[in-house]
């Protein structure tokens, strides 16, 4: 795993959630380089906002694959 | 392609290998510079390998320092190809063949060029009018996009990302990138520059 960006510089703001699942994260970090709940927060949000803004994004599908073959046929890298 | 029928294959090296248990290879899209990145690599005094099956033309005046005539794409989809045979050494694979990129060790220098640039040299090598030119732009972009992403997942390769337009803009720093990358002892800079020749950049946007 990497280490959590630094944020302090930012501005932040307070978003609430169930004290059993903030008791849960307070566990999980012992030992581990998040600082505190927050900083363990931010950085699993940080992760999982990525990984749905990369599902979102268009991806190499059936087509673009058979136009780029295509291509390539053409250009003598395949047969 | 067997291995015993393949090409007349060669080799520029008369130093020895790199890092013995790397492979290493020069990639990006067809027509971004990779033929002139395997040739700065040979002039500078780095191993690269190659056979004689796509011989230069008025498209690659220097030539195209290929495996299988630039053919290994497939090889490398059936899982036949020999990594083992080419480690410590570069070999060319462009794009879509890194898809298909076994586990092992990688160092890959990987080129990026304007892709309207990159379409224009296919379409005058292939003797072609795209007639679904948008299409095809977002097809390689999104290829372009997914091998490198993939890439960046693994942990057995490591990548340098070089511009073609760059190198022929500011070649003394984008070279000494390069050799930091690789090896700093083995790259002769200067004759790595001699390769650049402004006249083949044809297809300018």
């Amino acid at each position: 795993m990497t280490m959590p960006e630094k944020t302090e510089n930012e501005p932040s703001t307070t978003i609430s959630i169930p004290m059993t699942l903030a008791k849960k994260i307070e566990k999980r970090i012992k030992g581990t380089p998040f600082s505190s709940p927050s900083a363990y927060v931010t950085y699993v949000l940080g992760e999982v906002l990525s990984d749905v803004e990369d599902e979102t994004k268009e991806s190499f599908s059936k087509e673009d694959e058979e136009r780029v073959k295509a291509r390539l046929r053409s250009l003598g890298y395949m047969d | 392609m067997p291995e015993t029928t393949a090409k007349k294959s060669q080799e520029n090296n008369p130093q020895g290998k790199l890092d013995p248990p790397v492979n290493y290879i020069v990639s990006g899209l067809e027509r971004s510079g990779t033929s002139m990145m395997m040739q700065m690599l040979a002039n500078g005094g780095l191993p690269v390998a190659f056979d004689d099956g796509r011989k230069p033309d008025e498209h690659n005046p220097k030539g195209y320092y290929e495996l299988d005539g630039g053919k290994i794409i497939t090889r490398l989809m059936q899982n036949s190809f020999r990594f083992e045979d080419y480690k410590g050494r570069f070999i060319k694979i462009t794009a879509f063949g890194l898809l298909y990129l076994p586990p092992g060790s990688y160092k890959i220098i990987y080129m990026q060029r304007n892709l309207d640039e990159v379409l224009d040299s296919m379409e005058t090598m292939a003797q072609i009018t795209d007639t679904q030119r948008e299409e095809t732009k977002q097809s390689f972009q999104k290829l372009n996009e997914k091998v490198l992403k993939d890439l960046q997942k693994r942990n057995d390769v490591k990548v340098l990302l070089l511009n073609y337009n760059e190198i022929l803009q500011d070649p003394a720093t984008l070279i000494a990138m390069l050799c930091r990358f690789l090896a700093p002892n083995r790259c002769d800079a200067q004759k790595m520059t001699t390769v650049i020749d402004k006249h083949l950049y044809r297809q300018r946007r």
